[in-house]
């Protein structure tokens, strides 16, 4: 599984597409069999104490795109803390199990763990 | 020696600091600027003192007026977080809102003198493009300017990314 992260509109699903992946092979947000999918954030922020149900099935993609969304003031509601510190740790487990994590910056991939085969 | 290390939310920036102490000498000392102040706070506060469990740290509770402190011994630090204490330098009773800076610069300096290897905590707070009100946005601003003030005077800065330490100054202690 390659996982990919980086802020809004850093240029992640357009990275995925240079790896092969077309938008119809891309779930928004969406469990289903596609072999990639996107803003899993969104998923996670729907209900941050069950991020650890979304673990195997996330695992089985071959690529995960998360937005980054811990790099700002700690928010004041607590659901929105919740869901950006659940965000956190469900990447940091993503990654810790992934064979390659992909760090988008201004449209720059940094490959910051394993390597990748284009 | 000193090392810097920042990230944002939930990214393994505490796990991975304890993971350095304990390449590093003994006596460790756990600096925690974070206030318990409530059910939430309480649990993170918990939470990170079972993860140091067994690792050998001492803790020292220390909120405001880092350059007054005292360690009872001289090995390697590990201060948690920047924020928390910037924070508290700003909005407490006993901080000082307007110059949060030197407060908190020379609370780190003076520790940094105390230890052989001081691991420093910090966080990305200026990431979200909000708008706030005054006081909020003069926390973000000095905050950013407290991070790049250390990184200046750390010997290597590594950005915690889903838990992998990207290295933006130096090199990865071996």
């Amino acid at each position: 599984m390659i996982l990919i992260v980086g802020g809004e509109g850093a240029g992640k699903r357009t990275f995925a597409k240079s790896l092969g992946y077309r938008d119809e092979d891309m779930a928004d947000a969406c469990l289903d069999n596609l072999p990639v999918i996107f803003h899993v954030e969104r998923l996670v922020f729907d209900c941050p104490e069950k991020a650890d149900t979304l673990y195997d099935t996330l695992l089985a993609k071959e690529i995960v795109i998360c937005n980054e969304v811990g790099s700002g003031v700690i928010p004041i509601e607590r659901s929105e803390r919740l869901g950006r510190e659940a965000v956190g740790r469900l990447c940091v487990w993503l990654a810790s199990r992934a064979d390659t994590v992909v760090r988008m910056v201004c449209g720059i991939p940094s490959v910051i763990k394993g390597e990748l085969q284009i | 020696m000193m090392i810097l290390l920042t990230g944002g939310s939930g990214c393994g920036k505490s796990f991975y600091a304890e993971s350095l102490c304990m390449k590093l000498p003994k006596p460790r000392y756990y600096i925690a600027a974070m206030r318990p102040f409530g059910e939430e706070s309480e649990r993170k506060i918990a939470r990170h003192r079972k993860m140091r469990d067994g690792k050998g740290f001492e803790t020292v509770e220390r909120y405001t007026a880092l350059s007054s402190l005292e360690l009872p011994g001289r090995g390697t630090a590990l201060l948690e977080c920047i924020c928390n204490l910037t924070a508290n330098e700003m909005f407490d009773e006993e901080g000082s809102y307007d110059d949060p800076f030197d407060r908190v610069i020379s609370g780190v300096e003076a520790l940094c003198l105390q230890c052989n290897d001081l691991i420093v905590v910090t966080n990305d707070v200026g990431s979200d493009g909000h708008i706030y009100d005054e006081g909020t946005n003069a926390y973000i601003s000095a905050l950013g300017k407290i991070n790049a003030e250390l990184a200046k005077r750390a010997d290597a800065v590594y950005e915690l990314v889903c838990g992998i330490p990207v290295v933006r100054k130096g090199a990865l202690l071996e």
